[in-house]
């Protein structure tokens, strides 16, 4: 079973790559596929493991509401920043997600404090 | 020397074992939605000749591209977790044990890269960004039969460890809680994000890249007419041409007098979003029978566009003969917008947007 499970996996990543290499975007694809690896890898990661060391001795609400926050920010950077945006077409990228994104990260802090609080209540 | 200790200084107990085939169990199985769904979308706009796909259910297409990126955004998340999780063993030291050990860390890599780059083009591509040298479409296509086969590969791999944290419950509050925080991660990018398809939900949705009653005559739109190069034209004539007995020639004002008929259809954009209207036009099975086309025969839409590639549509009988299918001259009871296709566009029922052709100018039967 396993080697039919490793045959299927390397004929579909053959059929990916030949694919890419007949529509002749093999290079360009290569930068961009290790570049996302190499910002993610040496950027990021270390990045985050940073942050985690500063905050692990912080609240676990305000822990939580961080990672929340953080993903929300790079999953929805590229709409939050909207170069998108075109004159000819204002139904794209309509709304004022600057604004937007605060709210949200507002409601997110609200709800860490008050969970907080009522932890710290209980304790008491 | 010290990369040989990189791996030990991570000391956190959530980068463990038992998260990691957690979130990967999880990501196995978005990515397989992912896949299905793309393959899916992408063989609905690229049928080999032998396939005729039906025309119901009316909402297929809404729900599956829904899913798609949707779905795609709320992996975000987990995928971020999961890369933490295990992100020690990117230092491990040696860095190969052996030749098959390397050859397993490849198939990683692959998994890796491939997982960021699908998540990261396809973010950018529902927000109209485009910053790389290749197409959007073919390299988001191949490279998922690139991730998905690195990821049965790494499933076979893993699949003892995949087992054992399916079958047992986790027990740690503090592993527990962080696999919570990250389901909620994951709920939250979907709250202010699914409305822009799922419609009740449209106020929600804050961050998505589009609001589903944001557009002209409270629709939105992809090109617009003047990205198009499309101006009204007093001389415009649809024409029926091709396999047909009796090509026709038709003038707007023919258009109007002919039956009309109102339905409901979404219109379902590649990029995700969707927005159910309610449509009226003349049957194109109507227009095509009384031109004499055959029943089986496949139909080609062109529309006054000259340059873009989805100028034209190809629509196979199941679609062309379903009663719903339309060229609409009015959307929500007004006449069409410039921007969504005025004098005539193609609205049919299980289909992306962008095969729903604007300004139809011509109709062959081939």
């Amino acid at each position: 079973m396993r080697w039919a499970g490793h045959a299927v996996g390397a004929a579909l990543v053959v059929i990916g790559l030949g694919g890419l290499a007949a529509e002749g975007v093999l290079v360009g694809w290569a930068l961009w596929f290790g570049g996302v690896l190499v910002v993610h890898d040496a950027l990021l990661a270390p990045g985050v493991a940073v942050a985690g060391t500063v905050i692990s001795r912080w609240p676990r609400p305000v822990r939580t509401a961080l990672i929340l926050a953080g993903t929300l920010f790079l999953a929805t950077l590229p709409t939050v920043l909207a170069p998108g945006r075109r004159a000819d077409n204002p139904s794209i990228l309509p709304l004022a997600y600057g604004v937007n994104l605060v709210i949200v990260l507002a409601v997110i802090a609200l709800l860490a404090v008050a969970d907080h609080l009522l932890s710290a209540s209980r304790k008491d | 020397m010290i990369l040989t200790t990189i791996a030990a200084r991570f000391t956190s107990p959530l980068r463990s074992e038992q998260v990691a085939a957690k979130l990967g169990a999880w990501l196995g199985a978005s990515f397989t939605v992912a896949f299905a769904t793309g393959l899916f979308s992408h063989f609905l706009q690229h049928p080999p000749a032998w396939l005729l796909w039906p025309s119901r259910p009316v909402n297929l297409y809404r729900v599956t591209q829904g899913l798609h990126v949707i779905g795609g955004i709320a992996t975000i998340p987990l995928l971020l977790a999961k890369l933490w999780a295990v992100y020690p063993k990117l230092w491990q030291w040696p860095p190969f044990r052996s030749a098959g050990h390397a050859v397993e860390r490849l198939c990683v890599l692959l998994l890796v890269a491939g997982a960021l780059f699908q998540l990261v083009t396809g973010v950018l591509n529902i927000a109209y960004v485009y910053p790389w040298p290749f197409g959007f479409l073919q390299a988001h296509y191949w490279t998922a039969y690139i991730v998905y086969g690195a990821l049965l590969i790494h499933v076979v791999n893993e699949w003892a460890k995949v087992r054992r944290s399916l079958l047992t419950r986790v027990e740690s509050p503090d592993r527990r809680r962080f696999l919570l925080t990250v389901a909620a991660a994951c709920g939250l990018t979907v709250l202010v994000t699914a409305g822009e398809a799922v419609t009740p939900l449209e106020r929600l949705a804050v961050l998505a890249p589009r609001n589903p009653r944001v557009g002209p005559q409270g629709v939105p739109v992809n090109r617009s007419a003047a990205a198009a190069g499309v101006a009204a034209d007093p001389d415009y004539r649809l024409l029926v041409t091709g396999a047909v007995r009796t090509p026709l020639s038709l003038r707007h004002a023919d258009l109007v007098r002919m039956p009309q008929h109102t339905v409901r259809l979404p219109i379902s954009c590649v990029e995700g979003w969707s927005v159910e209207c309610e449509w009226t036009g003349i049957r194109l099975r109507d227009l095509l029978l009384s031109a004499g086309a055959a029943p089986d025969a496949f139909v080609t839409v062109e529309s006054l566009e000259r340059t873009g590639a989805y100028r034209t549509s190809e629509i196979r009988p199941p679609h062309w003969t379903d009663p719903l299918t339309l060229l609409a001259l009015r959307i929500n009871g007004q006449p069409l917008d410039a921007d969504h296709g005025f004098p005539v566009r193609l609205i049919t029922p299980n289909r992306p947007g962008v095969q729903q052709t604007k300004w139809v100018k011509e109709v062959r039967v081939a």
